[in-house]
């Protein structure tokens, strides 16, 4: 018998994370109609690093976020490069599962799971941890005691008063300074403005390929847009533009071609809840599995981190900084706030946008506010005339049956509705 | 001399070990179950005799087990495949490896048991409801494949990518997922990983379910295949003993208890 070394636990994990992650990439490359070709990129990228463990930013000094809501264009001021860490990792949920209630977030305890194996291709240098949803607050508090430089960044959950507004402004802009000392690199007017460039550059190459798929028909699959959202979390910004463009340049030929992704009687959906994160694209991977096809999505893991640009008055660092905050504050529709109508505003108008049949609501089991908001947007679709399909799910990759059946009998009652029109 | 047998009749195999007074494994034998387990088992135990020079009257006492154990009407006592598998794996470690958890993956089931000090059995747990993780499903993989079983091990060390979990549970669905793998031009060494991993993390559930110990024996036909084994060794993050004749561990078992019954039962009080 051949001898052979037994793996470290960091090797084994490493190889579990790459096994995750390369049955999904072989189910989104080859079990669908032919992709456009400038995906090859972030296939590429995604085998780069979560297959073979690339570092991207070893030149740079790393700031994990826990939440969207922490303002790239700051860091990216800075010199650092902005690392979203939320997490999709089976392997790593299950890690974290040690330590959280069994009844947490599997987003969260994915992300507290990688931070106790403390396994990073890119390893954040700090973290900044939003005081967004409970769970996350929390984690922070835990990760700070493996030993991790956290730093909280106090955030309103309410969004509509004055208070809230002025609150969150006083706290991005102590972010700001703390990060500055933190880094010991000064925030300068032509920095921050080309931060806020850069970034919203990149807002508005996802709104020129998003709107793509008004088109009937579509020439990129949601599964495809998920990551290319999903890049935004952890790519070099740059090399994210640079694809991004070639993409939509080739999503644009597509529609000139009428290439349909799709087939001609496939329902489309509108994506909400909780966040797809590779590998966990379990459930959008279904639905388009189903022959539907996702045509626009509310998540922060997609369509959140473009939606709303920085406009700013004046261009002074702390005018610039204010309207950053406002961008993070006003536009989010994250269901830790209090009311929320304007998250069903926005998957109303996106269902009118993008023509939509129907939409599908994924909430994380454990992912409290997700799951109580639930009742109140399926009550707004009925009211509008949408159907609308609720799932609670986890990161699990087994026990796909009966989810696949619910998918599956949804769709074809949205294509019987369709026949019938 | 007096001899003593274990016949341990599964699913797939029939495996007979023959020792002597001092419980010295003097001969072993495998041969397939088919359809009529009781004539063949007989008939390879008459085989063996013949092959071993032993004249049947020398053949004292015989103790069957496995899952046609009690199919064997001429054996003088018929154990569990639990005791015999923990007797057999401690006499075939002895002086190698102190024995306290034992992996065995057979044709249609898997098992782990867990020992305590004195070789006893204190805790044991069986995937009895399907297929999954047994040889059998190696078996339909290999199949797919187009393979050897026993080749699939070195397919497994020449798998040079990420290996392709196979995430369905039952051997039927597994064996679709295998195929469109297949169909998309991945290499058949990583798919052969694959398997091997997938297997693994389902038989560590099954050992964490008695507790893992170290001195882990892993035995059954499946233990000779190097890549399973690697693939176990690497879940667990710790060495496993694989002994010299891996599939006769449990006729081996019931041989050594066949001697020690004759002897109990002919004791002078």
């Amino acid at each position: 018998m051949i001898k052979h070394t037994i793996e470290t636990p960091k090797e084994r994990q490493n190889r579990h994370k790459a096994m995750e992650a390369a049955i999904v990439l072989e189910k989104i490359r080859h079990d669908f109609k032919e992709p456009p070709k400038a995906m090859d990129y972030f296939y590429d990228l995604y085998e780069r690093v979560h297959c073979k463990h690339e570092s991207l930013h070893d030149d740079k000094v790393k700031v994990g976020t826990m939440c969207i809501q922490v303002p790239s264009e700051i860091i990216y001021a800075l010199d650092a490069a902005p690392m979203r860490l939320c997490n999709g990792f089976y392997t790593d949920d299950e890690i974290g599962s040690d330590l959280l209630p069994s009844k947490s977030c599997p987003l969260v305890k994915a992300t507290v799971g990688q931070f106790v194996s403390n396994n990073f291709s890119d390893k954040p240098d700090i973290v900044i941890s939003p005081t967004t949803c409970d769970q996350k607050a929390k984690s922070g508090a835990i990760i700070e005691e493996m030993g991790f430089s956290v730093y909280d960044m106090e955030f309103p959950r309410t969004k509509e008063s004055e208070e809230s507004r002025e609150y969150w402004r006083r706290s991005v802009k102590k972010f700001t300074k703390e990060l500055s000392v933190n880094l010991d690199k000064k925030l300068t007017k032509t920095k921050l403005k080309d931060a806020i460039k850069k970034v919203g550059y990149a807002q508005h190459l996802y709104h020129r390929l998003n709107i793509l798929r008004k088109n009937s028909n579509s020439p990129i699959l949601g599964k495809d847009m998920f990551l290319v959202t999903n890049a935004f979390f952890f790519d070099n910004i740059d090399n994210w533009i640079e694809a991004v463009e070639e993409l939509a340049q080739e999503c644009e030929q597509r529609v000139k071609d009428k290439v349909n992704t799709a087939s001609k009687r496939s329902p489309r959906i509108v994506y909400t809840g909780s966040p797809p994160i590779f590998p966990n694209l379990k459930v959008p991977l279904l639905i388009e599995l189903s022959d539907a096809i996702i045509v626009a999505d509310e998540t922060c893991s997609s369509n959140r981190m473009f939606n709303d640009m920085v406009s700013v008055d004046e261009w002074f660092v702390y005018d610039m900084v204010d309207s950053i905050a406002d961008r993070y504050l006003k536009g989010c529709t994250c269901p830790i706030f209090t009311k929320n109508s304007d998250r069903k505003r926005r998957i109303i108008d996106l269902v009118k946008d993008y023509k939509a049949d129907g939409v599908v609501y994924q909430a994380f089991a454990g992912c409290q506010v997700y799951e109580m908001e639930q009742r109140s947007v399926l009550e707004a679709m009925e009211k509008a005339g949408i159907p609308i399909l609720y799932i609670e799910s986890d990161y699990s990759p087994s026990h796909l049956g009966q989810l696949t059946t619910r998918i599956e009998a949804f769709v074809e009652s949205l294509k019987n509705r369709k026949r019938k029109r | 001399m007096q001899y003593f047998a274990g016949i341990d009749i599964g699913s797939t195999a029939i495996k007979i070990a023959i020792v002597d007074e001092n419980k010295k494994l003097v001969g072993h034998k495998i041969s397939a179950s088919g359809s009529m387990f009781y004539k063949y088992a007989k008939q390879s135990l008459k085989d063996m005799l013949e092959e071993l020079n032993i004249d049947e009257k020398d053949l004292v006492y015989t103790i069957s087990t496995g899952y046609g154990r009690k199919l064997f009407k001429e054996a003088d006592e018929n154990i569990s495949e639990i005791t015999a598998n923990a007797i057999g794996a401690i006499a075939a470690a002895r002086g190698k490896c102190e024995v306290r958890t034992i992996i065995n993956i057979g044709g249609q089931d898997s098992k782990a048991i867990s020992l305590d000090n004195e070789g006893n059995v204190v805790n044991f747990a069986m995937n009895d409801r399907c297929a999954a993780g047994t040889g059998k499903f190696l078996d339909v993989v290999a199949m797919n494949l187009e393979l050897e079983v026993d080749e699939l091990g070195e397919y497994h060390f020449k798998s040079k990518g990420t290996p392709l979990a196979i995430n369905s549970t039952c051997a039927v669905f597994a064996e679709s997922e295998i195929i469109g793998l297949l169909g998309n031009d991945n290499s058949v060494e990583d798919i052969v990983a694959g398997v091997h991993y997938s297997i693994a993390k389902r038989i560590i559930k099954l050992v964490k379910r008695v507790g893992i110990k170290d001195g882990i024996y892993f035995d059954g036909g499946p233990a000779l295949n190097g890549g399973l084994v690697h693939a176990i060794e690497n879940e667990l993050g710790r060495e496993i003993f694989i002994p010299e004749f891996p599939q006769i561990t449990t006729s081996y078992g019931a041989a050594i208890l066949a001697q020690e019954s004759y002897e109990y039962e002919n004791q002078v009080h």
